[in-house]
């Protein structure tokens, strides 16, 4: 039956569709063994599907779920794919990305070098720093390209890692670093406390005043400082709380036992703040002013006693001149007598002066005297328990008592021979010390017929220094002074 | 060459952005170039429009179609090779 059979041109049609088929699967089939295809439709029960064949698909997945912004460039640049943490680096969705390109997301200076380092990359990753302005500063980027191979071409894959944490993590170490470098320079002691009033740093002025390690340690255990009742506060943990509370406080004056003595401290507190106003602790200096108050003492001392000596020697010096002028026949002979005076009082005190006002001992103030006339040490002079040391009003009064009694030996006894000798001893007795001057050898001896100043000065001139009276005897062999002064008017040499 | 009446109608079908994709659109675009006016070329993304398969019967992505003049000619690849584009399309002499 005709009508059962297809007509030979329409079987013809058919068998070529066939083959037309036929060509295409096999054409297919070659295309994708030859890798000439990198997706598949399949067909669904609902809808087809598309499947990708090559690793492109995982390999987006795998860049998408990287934290690090990721980017994909053609030859010339083009944007072929940006991931998603790239967009959110950006702050630009995928197809404004896609419409401007990468540069256009990036400032001016970040493009200039993401395109210098495209330029730089020839068979290897080149990697720079680049800062994009976000919304609370900038945020540090670090930029790799790499060359990638692309089924059209060559082309760049570029990552961007946010290095800012790290870059503001290495600031703070630096700023840390330096804050150590700044307390470990410091002469004083310094700690830095938490909220708590604990310790966390410590530099190494802090084991001047403390044992062992203070890290960790409250502050009061670690130092337990006393305040003066005027200051207010009464524990080193008051101090700390001041500071705590945002005040900052200056050279408190504190005390501090340590080995059985008390050291004088200046203390100081500041708040520590973080970004904004919050306060976290506070950082304390200790210095010692143990030194420094003991100094301060001690001037405030020499300038009492400096007052007091200048009072004394004006005093002495009105003293001499009356007494000299009184004694003297005319001017010229005041002139000589005065002068010399003067020169004895002045000899005192430089050296009073050179042994930073300690004292002087017998033995300076008597050679100092006798070096014009006569060689201490010599056959002619012999002392004997001089080596005392007396207080400086003692050292005056005795200075000009000697320069008197070798002016008189010089005059009228021991020194106006050659053969004369003097003789100088000083003796303990109990609570006081004798000085004995006996002279002999010189001319024979005789009571003056009226008291000069000299002899005043010499009965009299020890006054209150004196612990008992000056005995003078004119004896014929040679002139015989006993002079008296307290043990307590002696220094410790 | 001389324009056609009628213009040739090109339908490149891609899965997205994979490399082949890209390359096979980059590649019919160097070959309609300067011709604009001879071709009407159809860029359909399967990933986006699956159900566009059928028309056709794509299977394999890349693959471009020319659907007029008939019959229907399809290449399957990434267009590189531009002369068995041409040849094999009837296109562009």
């Amino acid at each position: 039956m005709s009508g059962d059979r297809p007509e030979p041109s329409a079987t013809s049609d058919r068998e070529t569709e066939l083959r037309r088929r036929l060509e295409e699967a096999e054409d297919t089939l070659r295309a994708i063994r030859e890798g000439e295809v990198d997706a598949l439709v399949v067909r669904g029960p609902e809808q087809d599907e598309v499947f990708a064949l090559s690793g492109q698909d995982s390999y987006r997945a795998f860049m998408e779920a990287m934290d690090i912004g990721a980017a994909a460039l053609d030859a010339e640049g083009r944007l072929i794919y940006a991931n998603a943490a790239l967009c959110m680096l950006l702050g630009r969705s995928a197809k404004d990305l896609q419409r401007h390109g990468i540069f256009g997301a990036l400032s001016e200076a970040a493009a200039r070098t993401v395109r210098q380092l495209i330029q730089e990359t020839e068979g290897s990753r080149r990697s720079r720093q680049v800062a994009l302005p976000c919304a609370g500063g900038y945020l540090h980027v670090e930029v790799t390209v790499a060359p990638m191979v692309l089924g059209f071409g060559q082309g760049h894959a570029i990552t961007f890692t946010d290095v800012t944490e790290r870059i503001e993590a290495a600031a703070a170490h630096e700023s840390d670093r330096i804050g150590h470098a700044i307390m470990a320079s410091s002469n004083e002691a310094v700690v830095a406390c938490n909220r708590e009033g604990r310790i966390t740093h410590a530099n190494a002025g802090v084991r001047q005043f403390c044992e062992g390690t203070t890290v960790g340690r409250l502050f009061d255990e670690a130092f337990p400082v006393g305040f003066a009742l005027s200051s207010g506060l009464v524990a080193g943990s008051d101090l700390i709380g001041v500071a705590l509370a945002g005040t900052a406080v200056r050279g408190i004056a504190a005390t501090l036992m340590r080995d059985g003595r008390m050291q004088d401290l200046l203390l100081s507190a500041a708040p520590l703040r973080q970004s904004g106003d919050t306060i976290f602790g506070c950082v304390v200096t200790i210095a010692n002013v143990t030194e420094r108050l003991a100094t301060e003492k001690r001037q405030t001392l020499l300038m009492g006693e400096l007052t007091h000596r200048i009072k004394n020697t004006l005093t002495l010096v009105m003293a001499i001149a009356h007494r000299t002028i009184a004694g003297s026949k005319d001017m010229s002979e005041f002139r000589v007598a005065f002068g010399r005076r003067l020169d004895a009082l002045a000899a005192t005190h430089t050296l009073l002066a050179s042994d930073v006002w300690k004292g002087l001992t017998l033995e300076d103030l008597i050679t100092a005297e006798l070096a014009p006339y006569v060689t201490v040490g010599s056959e002619r002079v012999s002392l004997h328990g001089v080596d005392v040391r007396v207080l400086p009003d003692t050292a005056v009064a005795l200075g000009l008592i000697f320069h008197e009694l070798v002016t008189n030996a010089v005059k009228y006894g021991a020194l106006c021979t050659e053969d004369g000798r003097i003789a100088i001893r000083a003796t303990s007795q109990g609570e006081l010390i004798e000085i004995i001057w006996q002279e002999e050898g010189g001319p024979t001896v005789a009571p003056p017929e009226k008291m000069g100043f000299g002899q005043t000065l010499i009965a009299r001139g020890l006054g209150q220094q004196g612990a008992q009276a000056t005995k003078v005897e004119f004896r014929p062999e040679g002139l015989h002074c006993r002079m008296y002064i307290d043990a307590d008017q002696t220094a410790k040499g | 060459m001389q324009a056609p009446s009628t213009p040739l109608k090109l339908t490149l079908y891609v899965a997205g952005q994979t490399p082949k994709s890209l390359a096979a659109i980059r590649n019919l675009q160097q070959i309609v170039d300067g011709a604009e006016g001879h071709y009407e070329v159809e860029v359909i993304d399967l990933r986006e429009r699956p159900q566009l398969a059928r028309e056709h019967n794509i299977v394999a992505i890349p693959t471009l179609v020319r659907s007029l003049p008939v019959p229907v000619q399809k290449i399957i690849g990434d267009l590189s090779d531009r002369e068995k584009v041409l040849v094999h399309l009837q296109i562009g002499h």
